[in-house]
This record gives structure tokens, C-alpha cells and sequence, in this order.
């Protein structure tokens, strides 16, 4: 039988989280802020620091590790 | 373990349309953007070009100035529509004579398909012939010339796009403010709130969830503006009023350089994707200050 007095909610669960960023975020958050942040700094390594010199190259992976620190510490 | 099998069964179809029809040529779009594809250039079909597109779209005049010209169109359209909508929305949710005619002429635009706006406006505007350019000699008496006057053209595109989308913002914001209850706008009233009080403290946090969705979806579709503005204009006088759609329109079809074209609707998504992000957190976060102040 089903109990019909029961409050009945949506099987979906926000597991967000408080790290470092100045809100609660879940896991798609953080992977979205880090993309937008990654292309930001190859678009502005690009644009500003290629031309002095360093590849973009070393613009990704320093953008793949702060990646990884806001997924983890977000 | 529960078993999802018919769940998922059920949203199959929904997942294989939007897969092969959303993300796949979003996909492509993102790996040609990394090509240099040009059908009428000396080399035969797509080279690798790795970042070499949007190496040169950083340094691009045209673009960066295109990108401007569109955030500062659709700061404008936006805005004014925004502010305009829920004024008429207000005044719409009032009874008044007439009100179920006026609403049906006013939503009119909606239906009208982009195509057909600019070449009603192309009419409008024509100069020695247009109503615009004749009353605006007659009764102010401005010259005006759409074909040569920078200022004049992009004014004119923005007046076109509120012409054309206030009503979708009105008609949003009225089903906003027929859904939101009536009991603590009576409540205030009666404990002496002024009706600035009511729209501030009451109405305005109520409709927040629909105040953001109309703003992102405005926000997006002016972003995105081309086929109103191209059969307005056609992107000038000189680049005036070249926006990005525009601009990426000249790229992938007339030039077939479909490489930087597809680089370049990438930032365009960037772009928006970023603004979208940033104003859903700046705005539930005054949501969420307007909930706990009360």
C-alpha cells in the first residue's frame, strides 16, 4: 500500500559543498568554473604572454592543475 | 538495488535526439574549430591548425570590435527591455476596457518571424520613402540616413529589437506576476507599506526566478541577433552595426572559412555561457539577501 500522508519529493540530491569559492557549489559547478576559467587564461595567455615568448602549451597545464585544485578544493 | 531499466527506457528518445541533434554538432564544432578549412584555399580539405584560429581571433580587430558593438547592443536591448516589460506588465495585470484586445495587438511582434521584422523595418526606414526618415524630417527635422549614419543604424537596431521582443518580457513577466500570491501584497498594504515598499520588498524577490530566466533568455537571444539586423542593414554603414552573428555569417558562408568560423562561435558561447554564469550567481545571491532581510 502506499502510504499517501507522506511528503512525497523528487529523488534528486544537490550534494553541494562550501570549499574555497565564495559559494556552495557540486561537482559540475567546479568543472564548469574551471573550464571557463581555462579558456579565460589561453585566450589571455594567447593574447598576451605568447608573443613574449612561452607557448600557450604551458598556459593549458597550468590551467589543467588549477583545474584540478578547484574541483578538489572548491 | 532499484532497478531504472524503465526509467531510462522512457528518456531514451529524449537522450539519442538531443545527443545526435545538441551535443554531437557541438562536438564537431569544437574539433573544426581546431582546422584550418577553407573549400576555396590551395590545400584540399581540413589541415590541422591546433590554436592557430584563435591565435588570430585574439588579435582579430574586427572580431574584438564586433564583440563590442554586440555586448554594448544587447546591454541596451536587454536593459530596455527588461525595464520596459515589467512596467507594461504592471500595467497589464490591472483591469481596464479593452485590456483582452490590447493584449492580443501588443503580443503581435512575437509572432512576426525575425525575417519579416527587418524587412518591415527596411520599409520603415528607407529613406525618401520610409515613414520614419519623413516624420522624423517633418516634425523634428532630422536627417535621417540608416545607409550613413553609424549612430543612427545601431539606435535604430536596438528600437527595432525592443520593438520586437518587449512583448515576449511583458507577457513572461505577467504570467510572474499573476502566479505570485496575493495574500502578502494585501498584508503589507493593510500593515501600511507604500506601494514602492510592496515592489521592492515583495514583488520584485517573488518574481526573481522568472525576472532571471526572462534576463537569460533575452540575454542570449540578443547575443545571437542576425537575420533582423543583416535584412536592416546588412552590417553597416562600414561595420557599425556588424554584430557577431553577423560577423560569423560573412566568415563561414561568403569566405567558407569554416575553421575560424566555428573558433569564433565557440568564444560566442563562451561568452555566453560566462555572462549566463555570472549573473545567476550575482542574482540569487541578492535572491537569497532579499529572503533572509525579510
Amino acid at each position: 500500500m502506499i502510504d499517501h500522508t507522506k511528503a512525497v519529493s523528487a529523488p534528486v540530491e544537490h550534494k553541494g559543498r562550501k570549499g574555497f569559492l565564495p559559494m556552495e557549489t557540486n561537482l559540475f559547478d567546479r568543472i564548469s568554473i574551471s573550464v571557463y576559467i581555462f579558456v579565460a587564461i589561453c585566450l589571455l595567455w594567447l593574447r598576451f604572454i605568447e608573443p613574449l615568448g612561452p607557448n600557450v602549451i604551458y598556459g593549458a597545464l597550468l590551467c589543467v592543475l588549477l583545474g584540478i585544485f578547484i574541483v578538489r578544493k572548491g | 538495488m532499484r532497478s531504472n531499466r524503465m526509467g531510462w527506457g522512457l528518456l531514451a528518445p529524449t537522450l539519442i535526439i538531443l545527443g545526435i541533434f545538441g551535443l554531437l554538432p557541438f562536438f564537431y564544432v569544437i574539433y573544426v574549430g581546431f582546422f584550418d578549412w577553407n573549400v576555396f584555399s590551395a590545400e584540399v580539405g581540413r589541415q590541422f591548425a591546433g590554436a592557430d584560429n584563435y591565435r588570430r581571433l585574439v588579435f582579430d580587430e574586427e572580431f574584438l570590435g564586433s564583440v563590442g558593438r554586440t555586448l554594448l547592443f544587447a546591454f541596451c536591448v536587454v536593459t530596455i527591455e527588461m525595464i520596459l516589460g515589467f512596467l507594461l506588465a504592471q500595467t497589464l495585470v490591472r483591469d481596464f476596457p479593452g485590456k483582452a484586445v490590447f493584449r492580443t495587438i501588443y503580443a503581435l511582434p512575437i509572432m512576426i518571424a525575425p525575417i519579416a521584422v527587418g524587412a518591415t523595418w527596411k520599409l520603415l526606414t528607407i529613406p525618401g520613402f520610409g515613414l520614419l526618415p519623413y516624420y522624423l524630417d517633418k516634425w523634428f527635422g532630422i536627417e535621417y540616413q540608416l545607409g550613413s549614419h553609424s549612430g543612427q543604424a545601431f539606435w535604430t537596431t536596438v528600437v527595432m529589437d525592443v520593438w520586437h521582443w518587449t512583448p515576449f518580457v511583458t507577457l513572461t513577466m505577467l504570467a510572474g506576476l499573476t502566479a505570485i500570491p496575493k495574500e502578502p501584497l494585501e498584508q503589507a498594504q493593510v500593515d501600511g507599506a507604500n506601494r514602492f515598499q510592496v515592489l521592492r520588498f515583495l514583488t520584485i524577490p517573488m518574481m526573481m526566478p522568472v525576472i532571471i530566466t526572462t534576463l537569460f533568455i533575452r540575454i542570449m537571444d540578443a547575443l545571437r541577433v542576425m537575420d533582423e539586423v543583416f535584412l536592416l542593414t546588412g552590417g553597416g554603414p562600414a561595420n557599425a552595426t556588424r554584430y557577431i552573428g553577423i560577423l560569423i555569417w560573412r566568415v563561414v558562408f561568403p569566405q567558407t572559412n569554416y575553421g575560424y568560423g566555428s573558433a569564433m562561435s565557440l568564444l560566442v558561447l563562451y561568452m555566453t555561457l560566462v555572462l549566463a554564469f555570472l549573473l545567476f550567481s550575482v542574482l540569487s545571491r541578492v535572491g537569497k539577501q532579499n529572503t533572509s532581510e525579510k
